[in-house]
């Protein structure tokens, strides 16, 4: 028995090699400084020259901007959820529920949902609506993560700072510094999910070979770099798709690798 | 001075609970906003029908989801079959048998596994297991395949679901007490023993609800499938089938249905189909988990 | 000025924990509740500054008046009365961030201090008083976590008193300590009786022998006897207190 579950790791690791490893082998052949610094030259179907800049700068300016505004929405609810409601409170155990269930949702259904919500409110797909769904993605996630760092926290310490005289509200500020470690990894988690979507950002950030200038421009994204581009039958423009690829997966990678120092890193003042 | 301290609380706690509301009502506000947008569709043809139905001609508005529905099934049961397996013997081996040392070095690499995007499984589909379908294994069975094919779609699909699988199990596993364990190896069980009987059959219920949310999320994925499993509409026969699962179908047609308000109206109702599985999925498996997890606590 | 309960009653679900206790806790004493555990010494400490209010399904009804103000009733004004009323927890329990922030949080909450210095004056004052000053001098930038257990416990009272409260709720403060750190506060807790009232739970009955003013035996949620210490311990008029005094049970 005991060999059959070596095996069933070692699978566990063999698939994880081989994904890297392909993706590595693939695109460090295309990969070139041209790639990342320039936009694609003439249709990113069938131009052969330039990089996808586009996409990396899409990709960053969709998932700053959901990060940010997903961390303003869900500390607050966190912080509701585990300091104002009490330990049993049933608002609680159904918005945790909610929230779960909303982590489970395919990214394809928050795409569609997101774009029959920007049809309503007469959007096309740009950058707005793609910084949009990103954020209503990641929320269950923050909400999530930081939920699981924060319900471990000292019932003691917040008495402590009421019995002081502070209002909850007052108490936010002990609570954060507390669970700094716990937001740092839930971001880290939210961007690396985000960064990597991609059907939710069809249907709402759209593409384009160009950077967007404004909030009503569609974008380009790094996961859909890789997807739109792999479909066209010109091996130049294949790779930029697997040079793409690589990138995505070389700051998924650093996320993932971060996250793990960073546990550490910022745990200085907590208990 | 006291007044404003109170003034920010109360204000703090109203946003607060608007916005936890928010979070809540967002599962609704998809529900309904899908219903709605999915009406036209459902207005010309029975529910059953569309279900039911495999003739797929939007030109004609005519939507039969069965090719789509089956397509779907196929690649999640491949998928978990193939995923089962291998999770349950690595979260088995993790809580049971091994070594903190080595939960140091398989937790990081379950970590890559689950942060990895979709679209980079679809890569890794591409370049290697569509070609060793197309050229090694199905040799073997069939005459031609071109390897965008259902045990494509499930062996990638299998792969990403293992990390989601192996983390469930394991948090499982973990709410079974120490003591339980012992008692059963002091009247002399052997750890395969216990595990079998004791561990397992006290958390059956918390490992079928981890699958099951293994297979809502093995439905809902996207892309990665989209890019191997062939897209050819028709009811697969065999996993050496192409497929064309809902999923996939909603993000090829996404540019085209904007033309054909009965069109977008039939791929809303696909996404609605997706919603509807997962949302009743979900709710069951996490129901089930909090109850292991609360018997814990 | 003092607190005084009037027939208070505390369930918690459908548990009766606290059953008509009527008690006045008199000034600048130290006041000590016994009794065996679950008798629901705890309940009422964290009633006294309405802690309780975070529990699920607490009901509350009666009067608690503190300097003639009634809490039970009271809405968020309650953060004004727990300024007031100090507390020591059972395992001390410092907030995330320096000595210095430490004690300075309740003073720059409540905008105790204009200036920086005299809240520098302040934070050094308190630390005195508790006589953890020398201790920490050279380090009151650094982590209150790294303090040894029983320093952590004397910060958590200096970060009391730094507010000014007139009263401090003490809930078994010396129990998770070790036996020189416990003498410590034991007799820091004597020495600030002097300005402040000093209410006290207390499992191990030869401290309340030790330090106690005024005695108060519960038992099961009722107040079974209370008076000066000497009385209670000495002349117990309830057989159950003897009973208790004597170790029939614990």
């Amino acid at each position: 028995m005991k060999a059959l579950m070596w095996v069933g790791m070692a699978v566990v690791f063999g698939f994880l090699i081989s994904v890297i490893w392909t993706v590595f082998s693939r695109g460090a052949k295309a990969m070139s400084w041209e790639m990342v610094s320039q936009l694609p030259g003439g249709g990113f179907y069938i131009g052969k020259e330039g990089g996808f800049l586009n996409a990396i700068v899409g990709s960053l300016y969709i998932v700053g901007a959901s990060t940010a505004i997903g961390l303003l929405i869900s500390v607050p609810v966190v912080f509701y959820l585990n300091v104002y409601l009490k330990k049993d409170s049933k608002l609680a155990y159904v918005a945790r529920l909610a929230c779960d269930v909303l982590f489970g949702m395919p990214s394809i259904v928050y795409g569609a949902f997101g774009f029959t919500v920007m049809v309503f409110f007469g959007l096309r797909t740009s950058l707005l609506g793609g910084i949009i769904v990103i954020t209503l993605l990641i929320i269950p996630i923050f909400i999530r993560s930081m939920d699981e760092a924060t319900r471990n926290f000292p019932r003691d310490i917040l008495d402590a700072s009421f019995a002081l005289g502070a209002t909850k509200w007052e108490t936010l500020k002990v609570v954060l510094r507390q669970i700094a470690p716990g937001i740092a990894t839930a971001t880290l988690l939210s961007v690396g999910r985000a960064i990597g979507d991609a059907a939710s950002v069809m249907f709402t950030a759209g593409y384009t070979d160009s950077i967007p200038t404004s909030l009503s421009q569609p974008a380009a994204t790094l996961p859909l770099a890789v997807f739109f581009q792999l479909s066209s039958p010109i091996p130049e423009v294949q790779d930029r798709a697997y040079a793409a690829a690589l990138v995505l997966t070389i700051i998924v990678l650093i996320l993932s690798i971060g996250g793990r120092f960073i546990t550490h890193r910022f745990s200085k003042n907590k208990l | 001075m006291l007044g404003r301290r109170i003034l920010k609380d109360r204000v703090a706690h109203g946003t607060m609970a608007t916005l936890t509301v928010f979070v809540i009502l967002m599962v609704l506000v998809m529900a309904v906003g899908l219903c709605l947008k999915s009406a036209p569709v459902l207005e010309g043809q029975s529910l059953w029908t569309l279900l039911g139905s495999s003739e797929w001609k939007p030109m004609k508005g005519q939507f039969g989801f069965l090719p789509f529905i089956m397509g779907t099934l196929w690649v999640t049961f491949l998928a978990v079959l193939i995923a089962l397996p291998i999770s349950l013997l690595t979260a088995i081996f993790l809580t049971e048998y091994a070594r903190p040392v080595v939960r140091r070095f398989v937790f990081p690499a379950l970590d890559i596994l689950a942060a990895l995007p979709s679209v980079i499984y679809g890569v890794w589909g591409m370049l290697v297991i569509v070609p060793w379908i197309s050229e090694r294994l199905a040799p073997h069975f069939v005459e031609f395949s071109s390897g965008y094919t259902v045990l494509a779609a499930g062996i990638v699909l299998g792969v990403m679901v293992i990390p989601l699988l192996v983390s469930l199990f394991i948090e499982v596993f973990s709410s079974v007490p120490m003591e339980l364990r012992e008692a059963s190896i002091a009247l002399g069980a052997t750890r395969w023993q216990t595990t079998r009987k004791v561990v397992l059959r006290k958390t059956l219920p918390g490992v079928l609800a981890a699958t099951v949310l293994a297979i809502s999320r093995a439905m809902g994925e996207t892309i990665a499938v989209l890019m191997v499993c062939g897209c050819v509409i028709g009811i697969p026969t065999s996993v050496l089938d192409s497929a064309y699962p809902i999923p996939a179908l909603i993000a090829n047609n996404y540019g085209e249905m904007l033309s054909m308000p009965l069109y977008e109206s039939a791929l809303m109702f696909a996404a609605l189909i997706l919603f509807a599985v997962v949302l009743i999925f979900n709710l069951i498996s996490r129901i089930v988990l909090y109850r292991i997890e609360r018997r814990d606590a | 000025m003092a607190i005084e309960v009037q027939h208070l009653n505390v369930h918690i679900g459908d548990n009766h924990i606290l059953k008509d206790v009527n008690l006045t806790l008199p000034e600048r004493q130290i006041t000590c509740i016994i009794g065996p555990s679950g008798c629901g010494k705890s309940t009422l400490l964290r009633t006294l500054n309405r802690l309780i209010d975070s529990t699920e399904g607490v009901k509350l009804d009666g009067k608690v008046l503190v300097d003639g103000e009634d809490i039970i009733g009271s809405g968020p004004e309650i953060t004004e009365l727990r300024r007031k009323i100090g507390l020591v927890s059972q395992r001390p329990c410092p907030l995330p961030m320096s000595i210095f922030d430490n004690v300075a949080y309740g003073c720059r909450i409540n905008k105790m201090f204009k200036r920086r210095k005299s809240l520098i004056y302040a934070v050094q004052k308190n630390l005195m008083a508790v006589g953890l000053w020398q201790e920490v001098r050279g380090r009151v930038r650094t982590p209150a976590a790294r303090l040894s257990i029983g320093q952590q416990q004397r910060l958590c009272l200096a970060r009391s008193l730094a507010v000014a409260p007139q009263y401090i709720l003490a809930d078994e403060a010396t129990s998770a300590l070790d036996p020189i750190s416990s003498k410590t506060v034991e007799d820091l807790f004597v020495s600030l009786k002097n300005e402040y009232t000093i209410i006290m739970v207390t499992h191990t009955l030869r401290q309340a022998l030790r330090i106690a003013d005024n005695v108060v035996f519960m038992y099961l949620g009722e107040i079974i006897e209370q008076g000066p210490a000497d009385q209670v311990f000495n002349h117990p008029q309830q057989e159950l207190t003897q009973k208790y005094l004597s170790g029939a049970f614990s």
